[in-house]
């Protein structure tokens, strides 16, 4: 078999072409973003079309891991003191509205016991409570030309949803998690919760919501550095 | 096309070059018997199909563009791993980065869902094609028969060289199927639902998905091992050389 230079030099190129697939991930991973735009406009079409807009099967009160659910947080730890909380709610609505904590707890509540699952890969059962965002939203008096919320956050954390997803029965602005009042470190006393996107989503300690007729600059926090905007699950 | 070869230059054109050298050959060789040639035996022949040896180009194809989808889902979805290991979380040891890729988690999400759709569509269109075409050629019980009774070396070759490649398209089906459970958890509940086989062990449904998914690497891994050792036991360098495009 030595006799056959042609052959030993094809395996040669064949090997060494293989290993630099596998160490060019430094050159490949150049595209990892055009790859990302390039396939995620007919992903999103799909997740938006899986996305139903009824209710998802919940879990057991009994099945919730608290020890299982991660904090992340991108900028520190905001205190926003319960007294002068205020949640602003603007845009393209008829009525603007700054609610405190007790217009909210006013609403009807609503306990969802879902998956938290985040981008990195872990995931949590978590018993969320608050109101349903629809129906702060409907507070405001939406125009029907609203599409998108924007969701911005006392650590300057920013998020746009689709409107669809923000109208979804489950998706609350929580206030409660496992039956207690919302922990500092999960966003009190007020975040997003939701069973239908991914964790980087569910802005905490929210203070402002701003009903958008089209997507502007800004994205969200990560989605800006590069990560999934639609981010269904 | 002579011109053309000329005009190659480079690792590249050595290689294109080399290519339409062996497609010569290989004609050759089937023509006119190379004393060094040892003769092919391959699956076909078990079966019994008009041209022993061949395989049509179509799964070929499919074969060769399986290899690199697989790769680069592979690659990517071990930086996904990286982000919050599946063993140990955050204080878990990562794969080395080179084994990688992405660059980042963000970068292995868009590599690894940017391809999930041609990795998903080949290996459907191919086992359909396989099991309406070629479903000779995959495992079945007889197979399992043969390795039980059969002494015959060849002919034991033969069983598990189909048992093995049939199990790799097991296996890869396996990794889109729980890859999808976790890809969309909240809407494909029912597919999570049906990994909830060791919760009364105390592993949550989406740990064992996890594991599921990351083992088809190591499985895969071992079966290749398999695969491309039998495929030389069974026709030498010159079913390898075929089966690449
Ligand atoms: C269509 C097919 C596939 C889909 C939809 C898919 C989907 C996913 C998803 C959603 C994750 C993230 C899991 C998490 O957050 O923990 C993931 C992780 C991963 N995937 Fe895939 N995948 C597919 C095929 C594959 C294949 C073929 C391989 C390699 C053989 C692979 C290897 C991995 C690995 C190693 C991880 C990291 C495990 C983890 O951190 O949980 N995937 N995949
Ligand atoms: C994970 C990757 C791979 C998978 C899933 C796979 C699967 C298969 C399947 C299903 C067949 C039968 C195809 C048919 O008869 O139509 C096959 C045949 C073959 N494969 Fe692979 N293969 C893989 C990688 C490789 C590699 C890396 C090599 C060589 C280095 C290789 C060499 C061969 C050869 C030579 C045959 C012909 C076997 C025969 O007819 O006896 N395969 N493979």
């Amino acid at each position: 078999m030595g006799s056959d230079p042609g052959r030993r030099r094809a395996l040669g190129l064949l090997v060494s072409g293989g290993s630099s697939l596998l160490l060019g991930g430094c050159g490949l991973n150049r595209w990892s973003n055009a790859v990302g735009a390039a396939t995620q406009p007919l992903n999103e079409r799909i997740e938006a079309l899986l996305q139903g807009k009824g209710p998802l099967p919940e879990f057991r009160r009994s099945q919730v891991e608290p020890a299982a659910l991660l904090v992340n947080s991108f900028n520190g730890t905001p205190n926003l003191p319960p007294e002068s909380y205020r949640l602003v709610v603007n845009g393209a609505v008829r009525r603007p509205l700054r609610l405190d904590l007790a217009a909210l707890a006013a609403l009807p509540q609503r306990e969802c016991v879902v998956r938290h699952v985040c981008v990195e890969g872990w995931a949590a059962i978590v018993a969320w409570s608050g109101p349903r965002l629809a129906d702060v939203l409907a507070l405001a008096g939406p125009s029907p030309l609203g599409a998108y919320l924007a969701i911005r956050s006392a650590d300057q954390y920013f998020e746009t949803w689709d409107l669809a997803s923000a109208l979804h029965p489950q998706t609350l602005l929580a206030t409660h998690m496992n039956g207690a009042p919302l922990p500092v470190a999960n966003g009190a006393p007020v975040r997003l919760a939701s069973p239908i996107k991914l964790g980087y989503k569910q802005s905490k300690w929210v203070t402002g919501l701003e009903l958008m007729t089209s997507l502007g600059d800004r994205l969200g926090t990560w989605e800006d550095r590069g990560y999934e905007w639609f981010a269904g699950l | 096309m002579g011109g053309n070869r000329k005009g190659l230059t480079g690792h590249c054109g050595e290689f294109c070059r080399w290519i339409v050298w062996q497609r010569v050959q290989g004609q050759l060789g089937r023509l006119t018997a190379f004393p060094w040639r040892q003769p092919v035996i391959t699956l076909s022949d078990a079966s019994g199909s008009a041209r022993p040896g061949a395989h049509p180009l179509w799964t070929r194809a499919f074969h060769g563009f399986n290899l690199l989808v697989l790769l680069l889902m592979a690659g990517s979805g071990l930086e996904i791993y990286n982000a919050n290991p599946v063993f140990g979380g955050r204080a878990g040891a990562t794969v080395p980065e080179w084994l990688t890729l992405g660059g980042w988690l963000a970068g292995g999400r868009d590599w690894h869902f940017g391809v999930m759709g041609l990795y998903a569509a080949n290996l459907g269109l191919w086992i359909g094609l396989l099991l309406q075409r070629r479903h000779r050629r995959l495992a079945d019980g007889g197979d399992l028969g043969t390795l039980r009774r059969s002494a015959s070396p060849p002919r034991r070759r033969l069983a598990s060289h189909r048992i093995t490649y049939t199990l790799m398209l097991v296996v890869l089906a396996f990794s889109l199927i729980t890859g999808l459970a976790m890809y969309k958890p909240a809407q494909l509940w029912w597919l999570v639902s049906l990994f909830a086989f060791a919760e009364p062990a105390g592993h949550s449904s989406w740990q064992t998905l996890r594991v599921c998914h990351l083992a088809t690497i190591p499985a895969i891994a071992l079966l290749l091992v398999a695969h491309v050792g039998l495929s030389w036991r069974v026709g030498g360098l010159r079913l390898l050389r075929r089966m690449a495009l």
